[in-house]
């Protein structure tokens, strides 16, 4: 069973790095369905003293970071062919001055294939996302009591500070 | 506390809700802080001992017990000195609810109480159960829709500044969330999960969550962003405006 981690990093200050990557489908189970790296025009080369990790090696624990940046998080970018049965997958990861901001799927498998899937690659990449305020149709409604007006009135005014309200 | 009970099935008599309601304000009378005369209030006067309070509490307290140790001590009915397992007993109480609705053989219904609910089947209109999350300021909007058919939500939180959480290890205040959602399978996990996750601060609740397994957790801060587990959007309809 194969197993690959995704260190990310970037030696530049204030870059945002565009980076692709995509598996082919596999028959074999869901432990290693993690994107295989491919070489693509966006990939950001890496860091000096990494030769690079071949598309064909396994890579069962992290690399190690090769050399400090005056940004902090440094590493490079490993994969290697993997299984993955559950289709075609393609994401798009954005990282900004070392950390990833954001994960869009390009192609993804649909589902409860998708979310076994995100839950297998994006663990460590959660990020963060601005509540909706939605008028939506619901049978039931979940949530703690509301009892501050003055508490709602200072969030909001501190939202409507931060153009956010 | 608001309790309600939906069932679409066809023919259900209202007898058999009257015997979930019944159920309620039994557990009520046992539990509440809030009653003079409970059980606990007694206990917690010292007026009656645990060991000596009655079937009902040993189950309820041998539950906290239990999760007390599942969650390191983060869930605990007996923080300051004090008995509270009213973060347990909501969820129990509404899972006992849809005990005695299965054994009228209802299928497709929801109990809710205090915001928690336990779901099974489907709507009338043929669908899952519709469970919005609460909008922590604009009351009358939701941020997410779950889609459950069969899970159970439960959220806790706080939107009054004034009712600090304490973490049990540290002593200081896990202030940073406004409120916490577990979707699951079960409510009386989801309920002491979100309790107990709440507690542990937005990085480590959702970190609990996801190596618990089988649990999907949404959290949002005091900034009104949120942060979830990556099996969470899944559960949840497309975000419209």
């Amino acid at each position: 069973m194969k197993r690959s981690v995704i260190v990310t990093g970037a030696a530049m200050v204030g870059v945002a790095w565009l980076v692709s990557y995509k598996v082919t489908p596999h028959t074999a189970g869901l432990a290693s369905a993690l994107p295989a790296q491919s070489p693509s025009p966006n990939q950001p080369s890496p860091s000096p003293s990494d030769p690079g990790s071949p598309s064909s090696s396994p890579s069962p624990s992290p690399s190690p970071s090769p050399s400090p940046s005056p940004t902090g998080a440094n590493g490079t970018f490993t994969g290697s062919d993997f299984p993955n049965r559950f289709g075609d997958v393609q994401v798009k990861v954005i990282i900004s001055n070392g950390r990833i901001t954001d994960v869009q799927p390009i192609q993804m498998p649909q589902d409860r294939a998708q979310s076994a899937y995100i839950s297998q690659v994006a663990g460590p990449m959660l990020h963060d996302e601005v509540i909706q305020a939605q008028s939506a149709q619901i049978d039931i409604i979940s949530g703690a009591t509301y009892t501050s007006q003055s508490y709602a009135q200072s969030v909001e005014s501190a939202l409507q500070q931060a153009h956010m309200g | 506390m608001p309790v309600t009970v939906h069932v679409a099935d066809a023919g259900v008599d209202d007898s058999v809700l009257d015997e979930v309601f019944a159920d309620f304000t039994l557990l009520d009378g046992v539990f509440s802080t809030f009653i003079a005369d409970s059980a606990v209030s007694r206990i917690n006067r010292g007026e009656l001992k645990e060991e000596e309070a009655g079937d009902l509490v040993l189950q309820a307290l041998h539950l906290c017990r239990q999760y007390e140790r599942a969650t390191d001590g983060y869930f605990s009915a007996w923080l300051g000195g004090r008995l509270d397992p009213s973060g347990l007993v909501k969820g129990w109480a509404i899972d006992r609810g849809c005990s005695i609705l299965d054994r009228h053989g209802c299928e497709n219904f929801f109990v809710d109480a205090g915001g928690d609910v336990q779901t099974r089947g489907m709507s009338e209109g043929g669908g899952p159960w519709r469970v919005g999350i609460r909008h922590p300021v604009q009351k009358d909007k939701v941020v997410r829709v779950v889609l459950a058919s069969g899970l159970a939500v439960a959220t806790s939180g706080t939107y009054e500044k004034g009712d600090h959480i304490v973490d049990p290890h540290t002593g200081r205040e896990a202030d940073e969330l406004l409120s916490f959602t577990v979707v699951g399978p079960d409510i009386l996990q989801a309920d002491v999960y979100a309790t107990a996750a709440f507690a542990m601060g937005r990085d480590g609740g959702l970190a609990f969550i996801e190596r618990a397994g089988g649990y999907e957790a949404y959290a949002i801060d005091r900034k009104l962003k949120a942060k979830r587990t990556p099996g969470f959007d899944v559960l949840c309809d497309a975000i419209s405006a």
